[in-house]
């Protein structure tokens, strides 16, 4: 799933009007890759949570900011596995 | 008029907050610690959207206007309408009798203009074809329309303008006011902001961008600024009215001030669209020029009513910025956000107002919530109780999206070394 993740990722940045040629899983969020600021971060997380039925609290944000895609991807799968056994528990 | 300097002294405050629609009543809360912040009904419309709000009181438009145009204004325009009635009232001044029309001026400040007239226009539109749409959209809804109608209802004749700097259009206001007093080009300025932004377009953009308090069971632990826990800030609507007079014109009427508007100042951060910069030069540098322009050093002032919204990083910026300008002895400082919310353009003026009953009483109120001060935020806080003071200087902070730092410098009535 991690790397749907990074491309549904890349394809959402670039949708955003940021250059992501040449970015890949190791292409950080912060100013040595993408340079994402705060409202793109928010910006990011809603498409996510739209995309896979996740949710990311306020605190998370900090957090994301300073992420690789890569460490994202496999955030967003443990949050997605998480809330599919919440789903299955009820 | 001559162009001599003239001092500014505040006569008149009006008010709807979450807090209730009248002054003293107010600041009795804020020092009480009593929260106006609470969950929307279930019936809401921004149920779902907003975990809590600041809703001001219901004023119906047609206490305000003739009821033929009561419908036709955006929220906003009444909530600065009623609070302007209010200032004016309380100061004692019917324009005509007690001021010359051409010598009085409105400035009155908001940031969102009628949007929630818009949406609902919009929608209108949406759902029934042009002819849901009214013709008196924008006479009800542009940022100008409070000043105007203020301006239209009390015969106001004088000079007259709409400031949006975000959330620190209602403090610019009352700086305009101070230029305008001492400049001698109005001796009687009805200022400060309105806003009423509590509607889903708005309330949601907020939320999605996750600048909102979130996840406390009581809405009252929501705005906690400069707390360890706060995680955001309480939207909140209302509207902040002074009425600024020349000195000596409010001495001739025999009106007593509640302070003197000393001094302003304003920089800009010229950073980030709605990140303040982390160290809070901008927002020092506001403070000093405040200092200076009132003639006043910083072991002058006792009490600095800090912006304190309750975000994470705003505080910080803020309490830094407190700390570059005051050195090692910060005066007391508190936010009345914690029982407010933020009221976005009107915070500034219900803030300035808050500062003038502060310093008139020689009482400062606590910062509500706040039980674990961040250390990230090393300030004398006035937390848990408000404080008695001798102190006849106090700074009110305003920071915005955009980057505007505004600071006014308010002083005892009785000058800044009354006691």
């Amino acid at each position: 799933m991690s790397a749907d993740v990074v491309a549904f990722t890349i394809e959402a940045l670039r949708q955003m009007n940021f250059d992501v040629d040449g970015a890949d899983g190791e292409t950080v969020f912060g100013p040595a890759g993408v340079d994402l600021d705060s409202l793109a971060v928010a910006e990011l997380a809603l498409r996510v949570e739209d995309a896979y039925g996740v949710k990311f609290g306020e605190e998370d944000m900090e957090r994301l900011a300073i992420m690789s895609l890569g460490e994202f991807a496999a955030d967003v799968s443990t949050r997605a596995q998480t809330s599919s056994l919440d789903g299955a528990a009820k | 008029m001559s162009r001599a300097r003239h001092r500014a002294v505040v006569t008149g405050i009006g008010l709807l907050t979450p807090l209730g629609a009248d002054a003293a009543g107010f600041f009795e809360a804020v020092c009480a610690g009593r929260s106006g912040l609470r969950r929307p009904a279930h019936t809401h419309p921004l149920a779902g959207i907003l975990e809590v709000a600041g809703f001001a009181p219901d004023v119906d438009p047609a206490t305000v206007l003739p009821p033929a145009e009561a419908r036709r204004v955006d929220r906003f325009v009444v909530l600065a309408m009623a609070a302007a009635d209010a200032a004016l009232a309380d100061a004692g001044i019917a324009v005509g009798q007690d001021a010359d029309p051409a010598r009085t001026a409105v400035v009155l400040a908001n940031a969102f203009g009628g949007l929630a007239m818009f949406e609902a226009e919009a929608l209108a539109r949406e759902a029934s074809g042009h002819t849901a749409v009214s013709p008196y959209l924008l006479a009800g809804m542009l940022p100008n329309m409070a000043t105007a109608r203020i301006a239209i209802k009390h015969g106001v004749r004088g000079y007259s303008s709409t400031i949006s700097t975000a959330c620190a259009s209602g403090a610019y206001g009352v700086a305009e006011a101070l230029r305008l007093i001492r400049d001698g080009l109005a001796d009687v300025v009805v200022c400060g902001g309105a806003e009423a932004p509590l509607l889903p377009t708005a309330a949601t953009t907020f939320r999605n961008s996750r600048a909102l308090a979130a996840g406390w069971a009581d809405p009252a632990e929501a705005s906690r600024p400069f707390d360890r826990r706060r995680n955001g800030f309480v939207l909140g609507e209302g509207a902040g009215v002074l009425v600024v007079e020349r000195a000596e014109h409010a001495a001739a009427r025999g009106r007593p001030a509640y302070a003197e508007v000393a001094g302003w100042g304003v920089a800009t951060d010229a950073y980030h669209p709605t990140a303040p910069r982390a160290d809070g030069t901008g927002a020092a540098t506001a403070m000093r020029l405040a200092l200076a322009d009132a003639g006043l050093a910083p072991a002058d002032v006792g009490y600095v009513n800090a912006h304190g919204t309750g975000t994470k990083r705003g505080d910080a910026a803020e309490a830094l910025a407190i700390r570059a300008v005051f050195g090692a002895h910060t005066p007391a400082v508190s936010s009345v956000k914690g029982v407010t919310g933020h009221l976005l353009a009107a915070a500034g003026a219900v803030e300035a107002a808050a500062t003038a009953l502060a310093l008139r009483r020689g009482v400062l109120p606590p910062t509500h919530n706040l039980d674990d001060p961040d250390p990230e935020c090393d300030l004398d806080h006035v937390r848990k109780a408000p404080r008695e003071t001798a102190t006849g200087v106090a700074l009110s902070n305003s920071f915005a999206f955009g980057g505007h730092n505004v600071s006014l410098a308010l002083a005892h009535p009785g000058g800044p070394s009354w006691t």
